[in-house]
């Protein structure tokens, strides 16, 4: 069973990879987006194999049913195809300045935990999901509320930014 | 190399491909997919720290929702943005918006 969960974990890495590298090297933005949603199908493996099934679905409904349909209305108004924006090249420079922006900080970080590793657990916590539902309105009701404050903050500066004044006749 | 290791790496792996693609990018598209994967590679972190370590495991899961919570948020006001940048400069190109007011 543990070489399963190896091969589970190394091809759950493999879909990422391939996802996250489509999402920000593509020169089409709908294809960039058909690499996220990839990506996110990897990390919600990544959430079953650590025993957290629910944050698995929560994955899909939230990233893949909400933000990137969000992402994809955004897509729609830029002009996305093969000949957008996107499509020219970008420079030498550039792509030189965003591979040290990529290592950097994450080289550093991987140093770090590679270091100073901690003991971990060989097999994952089980939470039933009642506990966690109890956590949410018992010991972090006040975190539950603030989310939802800044969920409706945000829906309303979005309709008031995007709000089109008619010029007075 | 530790279990939580290898899913920290992973984490990191989404935080450095996001970073590229931020850099990358021309247009504001671009970077906001890339906002979202290092966000993924944020909760992906938190809850394996706190399911694979004596910590509160109830408190890493409904940081991730929280996490998750944010990004819907911030994909919001940016589809927002990206609206009244597109009617105002034709092009969402960073290189091209880069006046604040005529």
């Amino acid at each position: 069973m543990e070489i399963l969960a190896k091969v589970a974990f190394g091809l759950y890495v493999l879909i990422i990879l391939a996802g996250g590298l489509t999402a920000v090297s593509s020169t089409s933005l709908v294809r960039a987006l058909v690499g996220l949603i990839v990506s996110f199908f990897g990390v919600a493996g990544m959430y079953l194999l650590l025993n957290t099934p629910f944050l698995a679905f929560m994955q899909m409904l939230i990233y893949v049913g909400a933000v990137c349909v969000l992402i994809f209305f955004a897509v729609m108004l830029t002009r996305a195809d093969g000949r957008g924006e996107e499509a020219q090249g970008v420079g030498a420079k550039r792509r030189l300045y965003a591979l040290a922006a990529a290592l950097l900080p994450a080289g550093g970080l991987a140093a770090l935990v590679v270091r100073h590793a901690v003991a971990s657990k060989q097999l994952p916590v089980e939470l039933d999901l009642p506990a966690l539902g109890a956590g949410l309105l018992d010991q972090y009701a006040l975190n539950f509320e603030l989310i939802s404050l800044v969920l409706l903050v945000a829906m309303s500066g979005a309709v008031l930014l995007a709000w089109e004044r008619k010029e007075p006749k | 190399m530790s279990a939580l290791s290898l899913y920290q790496l992973v984490a990191l792996m989404l935080l450095a491909i996001g970073f590229f693609g931020l850099v990358r990018r021309r247009t504001l598209v671009g970077m906001l997919i890339a906002v979202e994967l290092m966000l993924n590679g944020a909760g992906l972190s938190i809850v394996a720290a706190a399911q694979l370590t004596d910590a509160n495991a109830t408190l890493g899961q409904l940081g991730t929702l929280l996490v998750m919570g944010l990004a819907a948020a911030e994909a919001t006001l940016v589809l927002a943005i990206i609206v009244v940048v597109s009617r105002r400069f034709g092009t969402t190109e960073v290189g091209v918006v880069s006046t604040l007011k005529e």
